[in-house]
């Protein structure tokens, strides 16, 4: 068993300025460390503001941490090019309508990372987007099509798409679920854990639903404050 | 570009498609639009529609009528002013003179304006915040008291008077791009194209502008309309052209003191700037309108 990502005492502050020559440290997450392994998924639980999305987004490359490392497959994250972490490390974001850009057509928002981090041919580039949309069941007709006219789940269908478009051996998924009704929920999840066998990739999960993240993943870690208060197999 | 060659593309509209198709509806827009075309087309052939030369005088013929009027003659269709010259002659090289002017103004405004708006949106922190009261400052002394000093050190002439203004326009157009822009880049969609590892340039030119095209319409219809006024109020003040010269301001302040004997002289170029500005306006209107309305 490889293991993909290493986090050793990751921290991140925010500093908030009071008055003009004043500032207070606002932690938003403590001391962090845990480990994921190749094809294994992890759920980030915890309540509002415990330091969940900022946990996320510093290693999602969104925010920089104030301290600590990540190690990717032993490398420190830091020494990695831009192009190499992104295309190792995608996101899925909560809200498919806001996350995608309403002037570009589904084509042109799965063609982008792929001009933007790789060398690959323009037939390469078609191939390995029909690729991911016959990856997530979706009819490669929707490539020309504009965001505004897609449903909720084919939106979301789209979101893990372009996760998965560079082929990624991590995806951060921040409460995808939450925003969809029941039915839709468990497609989405039974879409994701197919991706995971067909791809062996890691998953990190936040979720609010205990029994979903039960099902879900390989490992809880219980966020408060902050700092881990548990980090349990499941 | 297309992706999926087999698919009709006939059937799927753009954004700026749809936007044509809920502007051509509005009929005020489209009154408007054909307004500023016949003007346009005044701008580029004024040279041929005018009877007479502007600045030619005829002493048998001094503050006429306008041609239906009592005393009018047809050679003359505004009548003519106290030197005997053509009003309406007078009037189509105004017109060419003070909306040309403004046109370039907005252009050449605009295209600073969104370059540098760009630039300054990928400041960080501290320069930011050294842009923001820059601007502030700049944003303290009025747009006419910018221009007027600008004239006084260069001399006064009609190009130093466009000079004078598209600078004294420019920083207000840079700070509402750059608020704009920073409302805009705080979106989810931006941060998600910024993991496709797009640098924050190629996010600003290629997906924030088309993003915010709703509040860059009412911007550079507001550029257009300050410069239109600034233009005029600097012709009328006799900064700008030289009041023999013809520039609509500068007409109005050449006639004003004929304006008991002659109404016409003043009416005419004040009634042109006032559906100028109005037809621009309700253009912009309109645009803002259909681009609301394709959002939804």
């Amino acid at each position: 068993m490889q293991t993909l990502l290493n986090i050793s005492n990751l921290c991140k502050n925010y500093r908030r300025s009071t008055g003009f020559f004043t500032s207070r440290q606002i932690i938003a997450f403590g001391p962090v460390n845990f480990t994921l392994e190749r094809g294994k998924t992890l759920a980030l639980m915890g309540k509002s503001g415990s330091g969940k999305s900022a946990l996320i987004e510093a290693i999602a490359g969104i925010t920089k941490p104030t301290f600590g490392e990540i190690y990717f497959k032993g490398r420190p994250l830091s020494t990695l090019s831009k192009k190499d972490r992104h295309k190792s490390i995608r996101m899925i974001f909560n809200d498919p309508i806001h996350s995608l850009n309403a002037k570009a057509t589904i084509g042109t928002t799965l063609l982008l990372p792929l001009k933007l981090n790789t060398n690959l041919l323009a037939i390469e580039q078609k191939r390995q987007i029909k690729d991911v949309m016959k990856l997530v069941n979706l009819s490669s007709d929707y490539l020309n099509y504009y965001p505004n006219i897609l449903s909720i789940y084919q939106l979301h269908q789209v979101a893990i798409a372009r996760a998965m478009i560079l082929n990624p051996e991590i995806i951060i998924a921040d409460e995808v679920l939450a925003t969809l009704d029941i039915s839709l929920r468990f497609k989405i999840i039974n879409l994701l854990l197919t991706i995971q066998e067909k791809r062996n990739i890691s998953y990190i999960f936040i979720s609010h639903n205990i029994k979903l993240a039960r099902h879900l993943s390989d490992n809880i870690i219980v966020l408060n404050n902050g700092l881990i208060i548990k980090n349990t197999p499941v | 570009m297309s992706i999926n060659d087999e698919f009709d593309k006939k059937q799927i509209r753009t954004p700026l498609h749809y936007i044509f198709q809920i502007f051509k509806k509005k009929v005020a827009a489209i009154i408007a639009v054909w307004i500023i075309c016949t003007f346009l087309f005044i701008i580029i052939f004024a040279d041929f529609i005018v009877s007479h030369s502007p600045s030619e005088q005829n002493m048998n013929a001094l503050l006429l009528p306008p041609y239906w009027l009592k005393g009018g003659n047809t050679a003359y269709l505004l009548g003519t002013d106290e030197l005997g010259r053509d009003n309406f002659s007078r009037l189509i090289m105004g017109i060419q003179r003070t909306l040309a002017g403004a046109l370039i103004i907005t252009a050449v405004v605009s295209f600073f304006g969104l370059i540098l708006g760009a630039l300054a949106s990928s400041l960080k922190n501290f320069k930011a915040s050294i842009l923001h009261h820059l601007l502030d400052s700049l944003l303290t002394i009025p747009i006419l008291l910018t221009a007027l000093i600008f004239i006084v050190i260069f001399g006064s002439s009609f190009q130093n008077c466009l000079y004078a203004i598209a600078i004294s326009l420019l920083p207000q157009f840079i700070r509402s791009i750059f608020l704009s822009i920073e409302t805009e880049m705080a979106k989810p969609y931006i941060v998600a194209l910024k993991i496709d590892s797009m640098s924050d340039l190629q996010l600003v030119k290629n997906v924030i502008y088309p993003n915010i095209l709703e509040p860059l319409v009412t911007i550079i219809n507001r550029v257009f309309t300050m410069a239109i006024i600034e233009i005029t109020t600097l012709g009328f003040l006799g900064f700008g052209v030289q009041t023999k010269g013809t520039e609509l301001g500068a007409i109005i302040a050449n006639n004003f003191e004929f304006m008991y004997l002659s109404p016409i002289l003043v009416l005419a170029p004040g009634i042109t700037l006032f559906i100028i500005i109005f037809s621009f306006n309700v253009v912009a209107e309109g645009i803002r309108h259909a681009i609301i309305e394709a959002e939804q």
